[in-house]
């Protein structure tokens, strides 16, 4: 399965496409794509960059981001990996 | 085609045969090289650089080669892939207008191309790096100091140069002659310690030494600068004292040119009480000019005779004693006389010689530079 | 340091209203995304991984305590709290909303700072000696002509499109803390025979996917020759250098290409013609831009204090310099706590380094190429207080120039064009390495770690480098060993296949055993590689393998 995903204009914030054509922040809400489809819905995604920034597909495996790109787009779902910058200052 | 209306040249010629639909237009690519481009563009009325892409830049070197390398002073137009906020960069490489391929954007380009009112690099339009203006204000400075004094009043031209302009570095030259009341006294209601000079050229009326200790304490003047003649060089070139009968403009020269050069170096700027109506040469007087490398601000150059009488009764000044007599304009005794009734206002000003000038207010040959006129 | 003239504010003054106005022509359409990405660039403005980034410019690296507090402000409004000090002396903020970036400019330019080409085509941020104007082995302050070369490469009308970003470097002491060498442009402030100062051009350094140490075209540059020679160096430049390959954009790609003889000639060419224009330098220009680096007055020559607190004592070896003014030091601050993020630093932390360089600072502070920040002038009778606040502040790590204190880029965790993590290695390889004594006992050593080619992280010129790759998914991390930045800059050598992440602390500890137990005496690490060559070092990183 694949969907489509980009970056909120406004703020840059992680978003991905609906099946409806809306956007959202939440993965679990994106759309479930079939390869043939893919195509045709990232192009209407693209005519969207009032919206979202870069959009392109992403590959999916068990509702979690799979493929080749499984770590960058799961860090972009749920942030850097490095630990929190405040929590180690105050330790 | 947007016009890039800060590149002061013009190109009569070129429009004329443009707009006769002839004249060779030659159109090079960005990337071409200024050198074999030469030869090519040699009878151009127009050469346009065409940008590709709009990132691609070489389009701005190359335009600046063909300015600075080649020659090239005629028109230059920018086509192609090209965004607003690139107006300012193709004005101060030397283009004088852009056709972009989008169109509809003119309000974002005449917008761009305003942006910025200075630049750290030197650039074509009188674009003056920025490290030449802090140490020597430039020409085309005053072009634009001048255009924002457009519409303002005296009052409020004094008040930018005083408190803003040229802070605690400008004088105010005053001959205490028969308008000296008006901006002395615009003067004295912003700073009635910015230095006064005065010009005793040892020619004056006893009426006007008079009228000078009156007006002083009147208006609270605390920096009066009296500059007298070099007694050495009277003594050598004035003997007789009848140098100002055998050549005026030597006495002049004696008597208030070389005074004034000899403090002039301390000040950025000079407040001087000309004006447009005087007549001759000051006809086209600007507001803010450059003379011999120094400022002159002439706040009342645009008011009128009735102007300065308004201001006179408004604020009820006192006159100078020989206003009543006739002298409209008042410089030494020996070279001054009245009015006659249909006379101009300096008329009485070396009567009978061409001379309309002391010279403290005219640029040497050589040293002269183009005034920035509006 | 430098103080803004009514010029200097109406130009920064000018450009946010610019951003502003592009960042709403982007909103309502009336630019695209393609044409607004290079000037948002050229704004600082970055569109990462998870969120928008700001890269704010740190003017060859010297910033004021009210500065530092506005960034510490900027950090709390609007973003999470920290901001991040890069190997190019600027700050970048990881998480401000686009529509927010001209608030934030605006309050930069309140205190003096901006974001003008930290990023794009064009000539970025200069990068100086952070020690300038403090050292002991200084021949002259960098930078005044950093100050000179920021101005003139503002706004460029030009050199804003060029075929790829530009980077130049000054240096005034004679050991080179800048990189000299890794900068498109190099300059190194040197005397003639005559007595005058002036620069030794160097040309084609860099780091990324070609890594290339610069070549000298010209040994004596006038100071007031400056900018029309770099004028001159940028237009071969701007009209020759490739724009067919994004690879090979870069400046020392031309130079190769063309040789540095006859890059240097064809830069003469177009010298002659401009060298006595408008572009040379006023004396009085330089005189005032010179004033504003004045060193701080004589002080009371106290001397270093002796102490029995062996942390103190610990730190002041290793975070103490010399200074050029006696009964003065120069402190850095290590942003490296172990197992910590190389450069972060809290809003909490900035405002604490703030007030400590405003009471015992002279009221100054640098950034680093290492990520790490400096307090250039401090009494020596200070120097306990300053290391107090800092230990209050959990910035007294006492690592500056051991292999605990790690540079590493943002890698994938923030980064768009990053193909591995950096940051979880340095954070592995510091935990050991402290955790096994290593890092104090083998003293003197650069560990960089980057996440892609681009080399952000400058692993080329580390002692010991390691470079992310991705393989279909998975992160492998290679080893390079031997190189070096400023003083005998040299491009390091991979020596090897790719390591898995999580071996390669191991194999940096095994590396630095092994030169403990080969080394000479009191050598270096890095004396002790170029006497022995690599093969040691690389039986110990794959022998566990």
């Amino acid at each position: 399965m694949k969907t489509v995903t980009a970056n909120r204009l406004t703020d840059g914030r992680v978003i991905y496409r609906t099946a409806t054509g809306e956007w959202t922040t939440e993965l679990a809400e994106a759309a479930r794509l079939d390869t043939d489809q893919a195509d045709a819905v990232l192009e209407l995604a693209s005519g969207e960059s009032h919206i979202a920034v870069g959009a392109y597909l992403i590959e999916l495996a068990r509702d979690l981001p799979g493929g080749q790109k499984w770590r960058r787009e799961g860090i972009r779902l749920t942030g850097p990996t490095t630990g929190s910058t405040h929590a180690h200052a105050t330790a | 085609m947007l016009t890039l209306d800060r590149t002061p040249d013009t190109h009569p010629v070129a429009d004329a045969q443009l707009a006769a639909g002839g004249g060779l237009i030659i159109e090079l690519p960005g990337d071409a090289d200024w050198r074999e481009a030469r030869a090519e563009i040699a009878g151009a009325v127009r050469v346009d650089i065409r940008f590709a892409k709009f990132n691609d830049g070489r389009g701005f070197t190359l335009a600046a080669q063909l300015r600075e390398r080649a020659g090239y002073t005629g028109k230059l137009r920018a086509v192609g892939d090209l965004i607003p906020d690139q107006a300012q960069h193709l004005i101060r490489v030397g283009f004088d207008d852009v056709d972009p391929d989008r169109k509809g954007l003119d309000a974002d380009w005449a917008r761009a191309r305003t942006r910025f009112t200075h630049a750290y690099q030197p650039g074509r339009g009188n674009v003056t790096p920025l490290f030449h203006h802090r140490h020597n204000r430039p020409v085309d400075d005053l072009a634009a100091i001048n255009a924002r004094y457009r519409d303002m009043s005296p009052q409020d031209i004094l008040r930018d140069a005083i408190e803003r302009e040229w802070v605690g570095k400008l004088a105010i030259l005053s001959s205490f002659g028969a308008e000296a009341a008006v901006g002395l006294h615009m003067m004295a209601q912003i700073d009635p310690a910015t230095p006064v000079i005065f010009l005793d050229t040892g020619r004056l009326f006893a009426q006007t030494e008079q009228y000078q200790r009156q007006l002083t304490e009147q208006l609270g003047l605390t920096q009066i600068r009296v500059l007298t003649p070099d007694s050495d060089d009277v003594a050598d070139e004035d003997g007789d004292n009848r140098l100002w009968s055998r050549d005026p403009d030597a006495c002049c020269a004696l008597r208030k040119v070389r005074p004034l050069d000899a403090v002039i170096g301390e000040y950025d700027a000079l407040i001087t009480g000309r004006k447009r109506f005087h007549g001759g040469g000051r006809m086209r007087l600007p507001v803010v000019e450059r003379i011999n490398g120094r400022v002159r601000v002439n706040p009342l150059a645009n008011w009128d005779a009735t102007a300065i009488e308004d201001y006179f009764r408004r604020f009820d000044l006192p006159r100078h004693p020989l206003s009543d007599m006739g002298y409209a304009s008042i410089g030494c005794w020996t070279c001054t006389s009245p009015v006659e009734a249909d006379g101009d206002i300096r008329s009485g000003r070396w009567r009978g010689q061409s001379k309309t000038e002391c010279g403290i207010h005219t640029a040497a040959p050589i040293a002269a530079e183009q005034v920035a006129a509006e | 340091m430098y103080k803004y003239d009514s010029y200097d504010h109406a130009m920064v003054a000018d450009r946010i209203a610019e951003f502003r106005d592009q960042v709403t022509r982007r909103l309502d359409g009336r630019l695209t995304e393609d044409q607004f990405k290079p000037l948002r660039l050229m704004n600082g403005v970055y569109l990462q991984l998870h969120a928008y980034m700001l890269r704010v410019a740190i003017p060859y690296g010297t910033l004021n305590s009210t500065q530092m507090r506005t960034l510490a402000r900027i950090a709390r409004d609007y973003d999470k709290g920290y901001g991040h000090f890069t190997t190019r002396q600027n700050l970048q903020y990881n998480w401000p909303a686009l529509v927010d970036i001209p608030d934030i400019l605006d309050r930069l330019a309140a205190v003096e700072m901006h974001a003008i080409q930290t990023s794009g085509n064009c000539i970025r941020n200069v990068t100086a000696d952070p020690f300038a104007g403090a050292a002991a082995d200084e021949l002259e302050d960098g930078r005044p002509w950093a100050e000179i070369i920021r101005q003139w490469s503002s706004f460029h009308p030009e050199f804003t499109f060029l075929p790829r970003k530009f980077k130049i470097a000054v240096n005034g002491a004679t050991a080179d803390r800048a990189g000299i060498r890794v900068h498109d442009i190099g300059l190194q402030i040197v005397r003639n025979e005559a007595g005058q100062t002036g620069f030794e051009v160097w040309v084609g350094g860099g780091q990324g996917r070609t890594p290339r140490l610069g070549h000298l075209i010209k040994p004596f540059l006038a100071p007031e020759d400056l900018l029309s020679y770099l004028t001159a160096c940028l237009r071969v430049y701007n009209q020759h250098g490739r724009r067919d390959n994004l690879y090979k954009a870069r400046i020392k790609i031309l130079v190769e290409a063309l040789g540095p003889e006859e890059y240097g000639r064809q830069v003469d060419d177009e010298w002659r013609v401009i060298r006595a224009g408008e572009l040379k330098l006023p004396d009085a220009e330089i005189a005032r831009i010179r004033r504003f680096f004045d060193l701080p007055k004589q002080v009371e020559p106290t001397p270093i204090p002796v102490t029995e607190n062996r942390a103190f004592a610990r730190w002041l070896d290793r975070n103490r310099r010399d200074h050029a003014v006696d009964g003065l030091s120069s402190l850095v601050i290590s942003l490296k706590p172990i197992g910590g993020t190389p450069g972060d630093i809290t809003d909490r932390q900035m405002t604490a380094v703030a007030d400590l360089a405003e009471r015992y600072g002279f009221d100054e502070i640098r950034a680093t190429p290492d990520q790490n920040l400096i307090l250039p002038h401090v009494r020596n009778g200070d120097l306990e207080a300053v290391w107090s606040g800092l230990v209050d502040a959990g910035l007294a790590t006492a690592n500056a120039g051991l292999a605990t204190d790690i540079v590493a880029c943002p890698g994938l965790d923030y980064c768009n064009l990053a193909n591995a993590r950096s940051i979880p290695i340095a954070q592995a390889i510091s935990t050991l390495l402290e955790a096994e004594g290593l890092s104090e006992k083998a003293g003197d050593v650069t560990i960089k770690i980057d996440g892609c080619i681009n080399a952000c992280g400058h692993h080329h010129v580390a002692h010991i480098g390691v470079l992310g790759v991705d393989k279909r998914g998975e992160e492998f991390y290679q080893v390079t060993l031997g190189g070096a930045f400023g003083t005998d800059a040299a491009i390091g050598s991979i020596i090897g296949k790719g390591l898995a992440g999580e071996d390669v602390p191991a194999a940096i500890a095994r590396l630095l055993h092994t030169y403990l137990e080969i080394r000479a005496d009191e050598e270096r690490f890095i004396d002790t590689l170029r006497r022995v060559g690599s093969d040691a070092f690389k039986e110990a990183i794959y022998a566990d393998a």
